[in-house]
């Protein structure tokens, strides 16, 4: 009873721990406002209520959004946000709209507001349309290089008109603003995305983020004199991420998910027969028609964004090999879109190489909770399937790094009861220095006679990907990383990324039960041979782009998924590769491709990311960003150099006011403040009721001894 | 005759796993007091380091978080170091500054928080004329009076706040004595500026 009282108590002190990002950040222009002489008739009208209503003491309580206006000290109310997010998935193409609508609750005349949102979206997501609907009105969206969309949006801001723009800040970390809200009004912003389905392990994967999670800032802050900070976030931009400001959105706790609901629905046409639909995490609803297409709700209405949406669904056994070729003609260039499974070589028994395999676990502040508990039940899962072979090292970082042993050491049951031992005691608190703890797995001499494995476990909440990116590309040589994504919502981009740059595979785990499954899942991978060399035939292709223009080893249970542009497209083509040292060959039939629309889109988002991988590759920053804007600006693409922005040409905001009320208001704006607007958290601790309850345990103990005398 | 026997075990039993609750439970209550007073230690050296002229000075490495200001109550000893920004993080170390307030040696209205059963205790103490003492970060110390004390319903009320104000107002939960937190009463206690 007793217990149980306890850990419930405990869990909740997790649970607040646990702050997720509500990632809504909300900022007044303060254009608008009514001018100083004005400003003295409404102080004398709030002396007369005996409070001034700008500011909620309820918002200040539990880190709700609050903004500040140009006059220091006065708040008013944040808009209302709610967000819907519509799915559409055909084949292994998603088409989503993600509709935003920003409302005002002020009731006041003149309160006209700005919305900056940060929110999250999958890591190759390609963002390619944005429509502002105001009223009845729908306006659509242009895309720009970045600084002249902000430009757009700016002067538009200042001549009262409403206006949108959307950036990208990380490929899976977008900004929406909204400017020129007006009292009680409701702007709605949508953003069209593309991406594409996993298939891996044959199933196929969706997952849509929900928030930003605290991200660990290393570095030291940066301040430029006399100019504004990037963005609008909590932390200040540092010298190893310039843009931290713009990525720390204030934090909301999870038991307020009533601020920024969020709703989701779901159509989805596989193809082909499928065995079963599920969802993980969210309860859901799910009704077949008659095409064979299954359209899908949350059971809930608006749910807390609290935890990423994944949709896991599995082909019927026995269904024709899994390929898909997907084509699209445009402007008489060909895209197309191949997906293959490489047949599996179970008949090949390859003698098993030794193994040496690194561990590192992050136990940082962010990991505080489930999280440590799945990361230590998938490290110990994971020591428990090594053999005698092979050889071991754990790193275990938050700001420090240290290791279990200086080099990897054989696997005995000495060493085995130390490292179990040793991740037991695990606790989660502190930074996140991720690169020195690679750098340390790095160390260790290549030694081409073993296979080197390093693994990572982590929530991967840092802002300076690239570095990591960079180390990756630099020194991982020979050895191989996995990744292993723990916790409700982790940074996928930067966990696949960098198992990308290591050559390895990304693996999520969402709950403490799915571990020995998703385990199982890597460990098969490690130990089977990889696919490795694979080559498209350049033969009967002209003008061939093809990304990723090397394709990654491909471990069991992978497709290979390729992007191609060529001016023509031959009847078939060849892929090649090797197993060992047995050669394999695959042809792929164009003859009766499916036509489809979007595939365009596919392959320009696949060579932006490949152009943005060569900036840790050392590429020019300046070339770089000439190609992207080429690739972006052509195909309607946000990326990290252009953004879409629109504009509505009515004004909304009256500036046609006599030049002197102008006047006063201009020099208003121009000194807007756009800092962090945070709430305040909760000020009473748990500390007593532990002291009591510690105690009351003490004295019950107490009198079971004395009653334990009298028995005697 | 055997439940003679199993009872002395079970008891044994009962005790030891009462023993090690009870310890664990006062050994952690008692952290976050521990926690409370002897960050502050460290927070006063990074505060002279503030004084001196860095930017940003965090009190240890991994921090996310420094000192903005100094309060102090001659009358009741209270001397805290304020920190930057109210998140549930930094209060365990000191009171939080509200970031979206103005800041020590600004106009506008300063607002802070802290835990009502730590650093902010002392506010069930104060009376309306008590005198406050705020140093900013330019090393000048501002002097405010207290002019009001109230209880505020999280849920219903607001926070005067005014554009030209100079005051400061300081949050912490009510009431002091509740057992759990998170209840909906706020306690608010307001003070002028006095020169």
């Amino acid at each position: 009873m007793l217990h149980d009282f306890l850990s419930a108590h405990r869990h909740r002190a997790v649970h607040a721990v646990a702050r997720l990002a509500l990632c809504a950040l909300l900022t007044t222009t303060g254009m608008g406002t009514t001018p100083p002489p004005a400003s003295a008739t409404e102080s004398a009208e709030s002396l007369r209520l005996g409070v001034v209503p700008t500011m909620s003491l309820n918002e200040v309580t539990e880190g709700a959004l609050l903004f500040r206006t140009n006059q220091a000290g006065r708040y008013r109310p944040a808009p209302i946000l709610k967000t819907d997010v519509q799915i559409a998935v055909t084949g292994i193409i998603v088409r989503a709209t993600v509709r935003q609508e920003f409302t005002n609750p002020s009731r006041q005349k003149g309160d006209w507001l700005e919305g900056i949102y940060v929110f999250p979206l999958p890591e190759n997501a390609a963002v390619d349309h944005l429509r502002m609907k105001v009223g009845e009105r729908i306006i659509d969206g242009q895309i720009k290089e970045r600084g002249d969309a902000k430009k757009v949006y700016e002067q538009a801001k200042q001549e009262g008109k409403r206006t949108g723009l959307v950036e990208q800040e990380r490929p899976n970390i977008f900004t929406t603003s909204v400017a020129n809200i007006g009292p009680g009004e409701h702007v709605t912003i949508e953003i069209e995305y593309q991406d594409t389905i996993r298939y891996e392990n044959e199933q196929f994967q969706l997952r849509f983020p929900m928030a930003v999670g605290p991200r660990y800032i290393p570095g030291v802050p940066v301040i430029i004199e006399g100019q504004d900070p990037k963005g609008s976030g909590t932390r200040l931009d540092t010298d190893r991420v310039a843009d931290a400001s713009r990525i720390t959105p204030p934090m909301q706790s999870p038991g307020q998910g009533s601020s920024n609901p969020l709703s989701l629905s779901l159509t989805l046409n596989p193809g082909f027969p499928i065995t079963k639909i599920e969802s993980p995490f969210h309860p859901i609803i799910s009704i077949q028609d008659q095409d064979g297409g299954y359209k899908i709700a949350l059971r809930e209405d608006a749910i807390p964004a609290d935890h990423d949406f994944q949709l896991i669904w599995h082909p019927a056994p026995h269904t024709e090999s899994m390929a898909a070729v997907l084509t699209e003609q445009q402007d008489g260039e060909t895209y197309a879109m191949l997906m293959l499974v490489p047949p599996t070589q179970h008949h090949e028994q390859t003698s098993r190489i030794p193994r040496d395999i690194t561990f590192i676990i992050d136990r940082s502040g962010s990991m505080a909770g489930v999280s440590i508990e799945q990361a230590k039940s998938s490290l110990v899962a994971a020591l428990s399937r090594m053999t005698a072979q092979d050889r071991f090292n754990i790193i275990q970082f938050n700001h420090m790094v240290r290791s279990l042993f200086p080099i990897p050491q054989s696997v005995t049951p000495k060493t085995m009861q130390q490292a179990i031992r040793y991740t037991e005691h695990l606790t989660a608190d502190g930074g996140t220095e991720i690169l020195p703890a690679l750098r340390q797995a790095l160390q260790s001499p290549q030694d081409n006679s073993r296979l080197q494995q390093i693994i990572l476990i982590t929530d991967g909440q840092v802002g300076n990907e690239e570095e990591l990116f960079e180390l990756l590309h630099q020194r991982v040589g020979s050895r191989r990383l996995f990744t292993i994504g723990i916790g409700s919502t982790p940074n996928s981009h930067l966990m696949r990324k960098a198992a990308e740059s290591g050559r390895g595979t990304f693996t999520y785990i969402g709950n403490v039960n799915e571990v020995k499954d998703k385990l199982d899942g890597l460990f098969k991978k490690l130990e089977r041979p990889v696919l490795n060399n694979i080559t498209i035939d350049p033969a009967g292709w002209s003008g061939l782009e093809q990304f990723p223009a090397t394709i990654s080893d491909l471990y069991e249970g992978e497709p290979i998924v390729l992007a191609l542009k060529a001016a023509t497209l031959p009847s078939e083509a060849m892929l090649r590769g090797q197993v060992g040292t047995t050669t394999w060959s695959v042809p792929v039939s164009f003859h009766n491709a499916t036509a489809r629309g979007g595939i365009s889109v596919y392959w320009a988002r696949q060579k932006i990311s490949a152009l943005m991988d060569e900036t840790y590759k050392g590429g020019s920053q300046e070339v770089i960003r000439k190609a992207v804007l080429d690739v972006a600006l052509h195909h309607h693409l946000v990326s990290r150099y252009t953004s879409l922005v629109a504009v509505d040409v009515t004004p909304a905001r009256p500036t046609d006011r006599p030049a002197a009320e102008q006047d006063q208001v201009t020099p208003v704006a121009s000194t807007e403040d756009h800092a962090a607007l945070t709430g305040l958290p909760r000020t009473g601790t748990g500390g007593q009721l532990q002291i009591l309850l510690g105690l009351a345990a003490l004295l019950l103990a107490g009198f079971v001894l004395g009653l334990r005398k009298q028995a005697a | 005759m055997k439940r003679s026997r199993l009872y002395p075990r079970l008891s044994a039993a009962l005790m030891v796993s009462l023993l090690t609750i009870g310890c664990w439970q006062v050994a952690e209550g008692s952290w976050i007091y521990a926690k409370a007073g002897l960050a502050q230690f460290l927070l006063q050296r990074a505060w002279s380091r503030a004084l001196a002229g860095e930017p940003m000075p965090k009190p240890w490495p991994w921090a996310d978080t420094w000192p903005i200001a100094r309060l102090r109550l001659q009358a009741r000893a209270v001397d805290l170091i304020v920190l930057a920004g109210a998140h549930g993080r930094t209060l365990a170390f000191g009171p939080g500054h509200v970031s979206s307030s103005a800041l020590p040696g600004e106009t506008g209205t300063i607002i802070m928080t802290g835990h009502r059963d730590t650093h902010f205790r002392f506010l069930k103490e104060l009376h309306p004329n008590d005198h406050l003492d705020l140093t900013g970060r330019d090393g000048i110390t501002r002097h405010y009076r207290i002019i009001d004390r109230r209880i505020m319903d999280s849920r219903r009320d607001v926070i005067q706040t005014g554009p030209d104000k100079q005051d400061l107002v300081l949050v912490t939960c009510f009431p002091f004595e509740a057992i759990q937190a998170g209840g909906p009463l706020r306690y608010v206690v307001r003070a002028e500026r006095v020169y």
